[in-house]
Protein backbone atom coordinates (compact mmCIF):
# COMPACT_ATOMS: atom_id res chain seq x y z
CA UNK A 1 0.00 0.00 0.00
CA UNK A 2 1.85 3.52 -0.76
CA UNK A 3 2.40 5.52 1.85
CA UNK A 4 -0.16 8.55 2.81
CA UNK A 5 1.04 12.02 2.72
CA UNK A 6 -0.75 15.54 3.41
CA UNK A 7 -0.16 18.92 1.85
CA UNK A 8 1.94 21.59 4.05
CA UNK A 9 2.69 18.29 6.43
CA UNK A 10 6.43 18.69 6.09
CA UNK A 11 5.83 22.16 7.51
CA UNK A 12 4.53 21.21 10.99
CA UNK A 13 8.25 19.03 11.80
CA UNK A 14 9.83 22.04 13.41
CA UNK A 15 13.25 20.45 11.95
CA UNK A 16 12.29 19.68 8.84
CA UNK A 17 15.03 22.22 7.12
CA UNK A 18 17.34 21.37 10.04
CA UNK A 19 17.09 17.39 8.89
CA UNK A 20 17.76 18.98 4.65
CA UNK A 21 21.46 19.03 5.91
CA UNK A 22 22.71 15.33 4.31
CA UNK A 23 25.50 14.67 7.08
CA UNK A 24 23.51 15.78 10.30
CA UNK A 25 22.89 12.49 12.38
CA UNK A 26 19.52 13.52 14.05
CA UNK A 27 18.40 9.97 15.58
CA UNK A 28 22.16 10.78 17.25
CA UNK A 29 21.19 14.44 17.75
CA UNK A 30 18.27 13.58 19.23
CA UNK A 31 19.44 10.95 21.92
CA UNK A 32 22.74 12.77 23.05
CA UNK A 33 22.80 13.47 26.59
CA UNK A 34 24.47 17.18 26.38
CA UNK A 35 26.22 18.36 29.60
CA UNK A 36 26.13 22.52 29.21
CA UNK A 37 28.99 24.09 31.72
CA UNK A 38 27.91 27.54 32.53
CA UNK A 39 24.57 29.20 32.04
CA UNK A 40 25.36 32.91 31.65
CA UNK A 41 26.37 34.55 28.27
CA UNK A 42 28.23 31.48 26.36
CA UNK A 43 25.71 29.10 27.76
CA UNK A 44 22.63 30.91 27.41
CA UNK A 45 23.43 30.73 23.56
CA UNK A 46 25.00 27.39 23.42
CA UNK A 47 21.38 26.31 24.81
CA UNK A 48 19.03 28.59 22.72
CA UNK A 49 21.31 27.10 19.91
CA UNK A 50 21.30 23.28 20.99
CA UNK A 51 17.50 23.27 21.59
CA UNK A 52 16.76 25.05 18.20
CA UNK A 53 19.02 22.17 16.48
CA UNK A 54 16.88 19.29 18.16
CA UNK A 55 19.22 18.07 20.97
CA UNK A 56 16.64 16.61 23.28
CA UNK A 57 18.63 15.75 26.80
CA UNK A 58 20.35 18.81 28.24
CA UNK A 59 22.13 19.40 31.77
CA UNK A 60 22.99 22.76 32.56
CA UNK A 61 25.26 23.04 35.40
CA UNK A 62 25.74 26.67 37.15
CA UNK A 63 26.69 28.02 40.80
CA UNK A 64 25.53 31.67 39.56
CA UNK A 65 22.64 34.00 40.26
CA UNK A 66 21.79 36.41 37.52
CA UNK A 67 23.08 40.85 37.63
CA UNK A 68 21.54 43.02 35.25
CA UNK A 69 24.93 43.54 33.34
CA UNK A 70 24.21 39.64 32.55
CA UNK A 71 21.02 41.26 30.57
CA UNK A 72 23.05 42.68 27.84
CA UNK A 73 24.65 39.25 26.43
CA UNK A 74 21.93 36.34 27.45
CA UNK A 75 18.68 35.90 25.43
CA UNK A 76 16.99 33.77 28.17
CA UNK A 77 17.14 35.69 30.67
CA UNK A 78 14.74 38.98 31.69
CA UNK A 79 14.46 42.11 33.32
CA UNK A 80 13.65 40.48 36.94
CA UNK A 81 14.96 37.76 36.88
CA UNK A 82 18.20 39.29 39.00
CA UNK A 83 15.34 39.44 41.73
CA UNK A 84 13.87 36.27 41.05
CA UNK A 85 15.80 34.05 43.77
CA UNK A 86 16.12 31.54 41.04
CA UNK A 87 19.89 30.90 39.92
CA UNK A 88 21.28 30.91 36.29
CA UNK A 89 20.81 27.43 35.61
CA UNK A 90 17.13 27.42 36.91
CA UNK A 91 16.53 30.09 34.49
CA UNK A 92 18.07 28.60 31.42
CA UNK A 93 16.35 25.25 32.08
CA UNK A 94 13.18 26.98 32.31
CA UNK A 95 13.18 29.46 29.16
CA UNK A 96 14.82 26.07 27.38
CA UNK A 97 11.50 24.47 27.78
CA UNK A 98 9.62 27.30 26.30
CA UNK A 99 11.66 27.19 23.10
CA UNK A 100 10.88 23.69 22.91
CA UNK A 101 8.06 21.71 25.05
CA UNK A 102 9.96 17.98 24.29
CA UNK A 103 13.28 19.26 25.54
CA UNK A 104 13.97 17.18 28.75
CA UNK A 105 16.95 19.94 30.50
CA UNK A 106 18.16 19.69 33.92
CA UNK A 107 19.64 22.36 36.20
CA UNK A 108 22.25 21.70 38.41
CA UNK A 109 22.85 24.53 40.13
CA UNK A 110 26.94 23.56 41.64
CA UNK A 111 30.24 24.19 41.32
CA UNK A 112 31.74 22.85 38.49
CA UNK A 113 34.36 20.77 41.00
CA UNK A 114 31.60 18.35 41.50
CA UNK A 115 32.28 16.68 38.37
CA UNK A 116 34.75 14.07 38.23
CA UNK A 117 35.30 11.74 35.37
CA UNK A 118 32.30 9.29 36.93
CA UNK A 119 29.88 12.31 36.57
CA UNK A 120 30.88 13.05 33.03
CA UNK A 121 30.90 9.67 31.57
CA UNK A 122 27.31 10.25 31.60
CA UNK A 123 27.43 12.73 28.77
CA UNK A 124 27.58 12.13 25.25
CA UNK A 125 29.42 15.70 24.89
CA UNK A 126 30.18 18.62 27.44
CA UNK A 127 30.09 21.91 26.11
CA UNK A 128 32.75 24.71 28.31
CA UNK A 129 31.21 28.04 28.68
CA UNK A 130 33.15 28.95 31.36
CA UNK A 131 34.84 32.29 32.57
CA UNK A 132 38.45 30.96 34.19
CA UNK A 133 41.34 28.94 33.72
CA UNK A 134 40.69 26.72 36.58
CA UNK A 135 37.50 25.80 35.61
CA UNK A 136 38.30 24.98 32.34
CA UNK A 137 41.38 23.15 33.82
CA UNK A 138 38.83 21.33 35.61
CA UNK A 139 36.51 19.94 32.97
CA UNK A 140 39.29 19.06 30.33
CA UNK A 141 41.39 16.89 32.83
CA UNK A 142 38.28 15.04 33.66
CA UNK A 143 36.12 14.94 30.55
CA UNK A 144 39.17 14.05 28.81
CA UNK A 145 39.49 10.60 31.34
CA UNK A 146 36.17 10.37 30.89
CA UNK A 147 36.82 9.74 26.81
CA UNK A 148 33.84 12.15 26.72
CA UNK A 149 34.41 14.77 24.07
CA UNK A 150 34.78 18.41 25.22
CA UNK A 151 34.28 21.55 23.01
CA UNK A 152 35.37 24.61 25.21
CA UNK A 153 34.24 28.43 24.42
CA UNK A 154 35.80 31.18 25.18
CA UNK A 155 35.28 35.48 24.21
CA UNK A 156 37.10 38.46 25.49
CA UNK A 157 35.74 41.94 23.71
CA UNK A 158 35.60 40.82 20.23
CA UNK A 159 37.85 38.30 20.06
CA UNK A 160 36.70 34.51 20.63
CA UNK A 161 38.28 30.87 20.65
CA UNK A 162 36.96 27.31 20.43
CA UNK A 163 38.94 24.03 20.79
CA UNK A 164 37.35 20.87 20.27
CA UNK A 165 39.14 17.95 22.48
CA UNK A 166 38.10 14.96 21.74
CA UNK A 167 39.86 12.28 23.25
CA UNK A 168 42.18 10.23 23.01
CA UNK A 169 43.09 11.55 19.54
CA UNK A 170 43.38 14.90 20.00
CA UNK A 171 45.29 17.56 21.95
CA UNK A 172 43.49 19.39 25.09
CA UNK A 173 43.17 22.35 26.79
CA UNK A 174 46.50 22.07 28.88
CA UNK A 175 48.63 20.95 25.88
CA UNK A 176 47.80 24.95 24.47
CA UNK A 177 48.48 26.75 27.93
CA UNK A 178 51.56 28.39 28.74
CA UNK A 179 52.94 30.30 31.90
CA UNK A 180 50.65 33.21 30.70
CA UNK A 181 47.61 31.31 31.43
CA UNK A 182 48.84 29.39 34.93
CA UNK A 183 50.12 33.27 35.94
CA UNK A 184 46.36 34.56 35.76
CA UNK A 185 45.65 31.90 38.13
CA UNK A 186 48.01 32.79 40.81
CA UNK A 187 46.52 35.78 40.52
CA UNK A 188 43.00 34.70 40.95
CA UNK A 189 43.99 33.19 44.25
CA UNK A 190 47.40 34.71 45.80
CA UNK A 191 48.05 34.44 49.03
CA UNK A 192 49.00 37.65 51.10
CA UNK A 193 50.36 35.80 53.89
CA UNK A 194 47.02 35.88 56.02
CA UNK A 195 44.41 34.85 53.88
CA UNK A 196 43.95 33.86 50.06
CA UNK A 197 42.74 36.87 47.72
CA UNK A 198 39.81 35.62 45.10
CA UNK A 199 40.45 38.11 41.90
CA UNK A 200 37.96 37.68 39.78
CA UNK A 201 38.94 41.09 36.75
CA UNK A 202 35.82 42.71 34.88
CA UNK A 203 36.15 41.09 31.35
CA UNK A 204 34.96 43.49 28.05
CA UNK A 205 32.02 41.08 26.40
CA UNK A 206 29.59 41.72 24.22
CA UNK A 207 26.93 39.54 22.69
CA UNK A 208 27.49 39.41 18.47
CA UNK A 209 31.50 37.55 19.55
CA UNK A 210 29.30 35.50 22.25
CA UNK A 211 26.74 34.62 19.66
CA UNK A 212 28.96 33.39 17.05
CA UNK A 213 31.58 31.36 19.54
CA UNK A 214 28.46 29.65 21.09
CA UNK A 215 27.28 28.80 17.44
CA UNK A 216 30.28 26.93 16.86
CA UNK A 217 30.62 25.23 19.92
CA UNK A 218 27.10 23.97 19.16
CA UNK A 219 28.38 23.11 15.22
CA UNK A 220 31.37 20.92 16.29
CA UNK A 221 28.87 19.55 19.04
CA UNK A 222 26.87 18.41 15.89
CA UNK A 223 29.68 17.47 14.02
CA UNK A 224 31.29 15.17 16.41
CA UNK A 225 27.80 13.38 17.37
CA UNK A 226 27.12 13.25 13.02
CA UNK A 227 31.12 11.27 12.98
CA UNK A 228 32.57 13.85 11.01
CA UNK A 229 35.75 15.17 12.13
CA UNK A 230 36.09 18.42 14.52
CA UNK A 231 37.63 21.74 13.80
CA UNK A 232 41.88 20.76 13.98
CA UNK A 233 42.36 22.54 16.75
CA UNK A 234 41.57 25.64 18.06
CA UNK A 235 39.66 28.05 16.48
CA UNK A 236 40.68 31.80 16.84
CA UNK A 237 38.03 34.69 15.95
CA UNK A 238 39.19 38.21 15.20
CA UNK A 239 35.68 40.06 15.28
CA UNK A 240 37.34 43.67 14.32
CA UNK A 241 39.13 42.10 11.84
CA UNK A 242 36.34 39.82 10.61
CA UNK A 243 38.34 37.01 10.81
CA UNK A 244 38.51 33.33 11.82
CA UNK A 245 41.23 30.80 11.19
CA UNK A 246 42.12 27.00 12.58
CA UNK A 247 45.04 26.65 13.83
CA UNK A 248 47.13 23.52 14.95
CA UNK A 249 48.43 22.40 17.98
CA UNK A 250 50.25 19.53 19.03
CA UNK A 251 49.49 17.41 22.24
CA UNK A 252 52.47 17.86 24.70
CA UNK A 253 54.42 15.31 25.61
CA UNK A 254 54.55 16.90 29.16
CA UNK A 255 50.35 17.07 29.70
CA UNK A 256 49.55 14.83 32.25
CA UNK A 257 45.97 14.33 31.01
CA UNK A 258 47.78 12.28 28.09
CA UNK A 259 50.29 10.44 29.84
CA UNK A 260 47.80 8.96 32.53
CA UNK A 261 45.56 8.14 29.75
CA UNK A 262 48.32 6.09 28.31
CA UNK A 263 48.86 4.50 31.51
CA UNK A 264 45.00 3.90 31.87
CA UNK B 1 73.53 30.48 17.82
CA UNK B 2 71.40 33.40 17.54
CA UNK B 3 68.14 33.99 15.36
CA UNK B 4 66.35 36.98 14.45
CA UNK B 5 62.72 36.85 14.77
CA UNK B 6 59.55 39.04 13.96
CA UNK B 7 56.85 38.93 16.38
CA UNK B 8 53.40 40.95 15.36
CA UNK B 9 51.16 41.94 18.13
CA UNK B 10 47.32 40.50 16.78
CA UNK B 11 45.52 43.60 18.81
CA UNK B 12 47.49 46.42 17.13
CA UNK B 13 49.63 45.59 13.93
CA UNK B 14 52.25 46.67 15.73
CA UNK B 15 55.89 44.48 15.30
CA UNK B 16 59.16 44.45 17.02
CA UNK B 17 62.20 42.11 15.89
CA UNK B 18 63.54 39.70 18.66
CA UNK B 19 66.85 38.10 18.68
CA UNK B 20 66.47 34.67 20.54
CA UNK B 21 69.22 31.33 21.46
CA UNK B 22 68.16 28.03 20.47
CA UNK B 23 67.60 27.43 23.96
CA UNK B 24 65.12 30.25 24.57
CA UNK B 25 61.20 28.73 25.25
CA UNK B 26 57.83 29.99 23.43
CA UNK B 27 56.93 31.16 27.05
CA UNK B 28 59.95 33.68 27.11
CA UNK B 29 58.85 34.88 23.77
CA UNK B 30 55.49 35.55 25.23
CA UNK B 31 57.34 36.88 28.42
CA UNK B 32 59.51 39.63 26.57
CA UNK B 33 57.44 40.65 23.97
CA UNK B 34 54.08 41.25 26.20
CA UNK B 35 56.53 43.27 28.53
CA UNK B 36 57.63 45.37 25.64
CA UNK B 37 54.08 45.76 24.87
CA UNK B 38 52.87 46.84 28.23
CA UNK B 39 50.57 44.33 27.64
CA UNK B 40 47.53 43.41 30.28
CA UNK B 41 47.62 40.99 32.34
CA UNK B 42 45.82 37.63 30.56
CA UNK B 43 46.73 34.52 28.45
CA UNK B 44 48.28 35.08 25.25
CA UNK B 45 50.11 32.06 22.62
CA UNK B 46 51.96 32.16 19.75
CA UNK B 47 51.30 30.58 16.60
CA UNK B 48 53.55 30.51 13.25
CA UNK B 49 51.99 30.36 10.59
CA UNK B 50 48.89 28.10 10.81
CA UNK B 51 50.62 26.54 14.05
CA UNK B 52 49.68 27.09 17.86
CA UNK B 53 53.35 26.65 19.45
CA UNK B 54 53.52 25.24 22.72
CA UNK B 55 54.95 27.00 25.89
CA UNK B 56 57.77 24.83 26.35
CA UNK B 57 59.31 24.27 22.80
CA UNK B 58 62.35 25.61 22.60
CA UNK B 59 63.21 27.90 20.10
CA UNK B 60 65.37 24.69 18.06
CA UNK B 61 62.74 22.38 17.73
CA UNK B 62 60.45 25.08 15.71
CA UNK B 63 62.51 25.87 12.88
CA UNK B 64 62.16 28.93 12.74
CA UNK B 65 63.90 30.68 9.58
CA UNK B 66 65.60 34.69 10.23
CA UNK B 67 63.54 37.21 10.28
CA UNK B 68 60.33 34.89 10.09
CA UNK B 69 56.87 36.12 11.12
CA UNK B 70 55.37 34.73 14.60
CA UNK B 71 52.06 36.42 15.93
CA UNK B 72 51.44 36.97 19.38
CA UNK B 73 47.79 36.19 19.76
CA UNK B 74 45.12 37.11 23.05
CA UNK B 75 44.05 33.38 24.44
CA UNK B 76 40.35 34.72 25.60
CA UNK B 77 39.02 32.94 28.52
CA UNK B 78 35.95 35.32 29.61
CA UNK B 79 32.40 33.98 28.79
CA UNK B 80 30.59 33.32 31.81
CA UNK B 81 29.78 36.55 33.14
Amino acid sequence: MAELIRPGERDEDRHDRTRLVPWVDFGRIDSAKVLVVGAGALGNEAVKDLALFGFHHLDVLDMDSVVRSNLSRCVLFREGDQSSGKGKASLVAERARELDPELQVTAIEGRVQSLGPEEMKRYDIILGCLDNVTARLHMNANAYHARVPYVDGGTDGFRGRVQAVVPPMTPCLQCGMNRSHFRILERRFSCTGQDTVFYQPKRAAEITTTSIIAAVQVREAVKILSGRPAISHVMHYDGVAGTSEVLALDIDPGCPNHALAKLS
Amino acid sequence: MVVRVRVRNAETGATVDMELEMENTVEEIIEGVSAYWEKDPGAYVIRKGRRLLRGQQKVQELEIQANEELELIPDPEGGNR
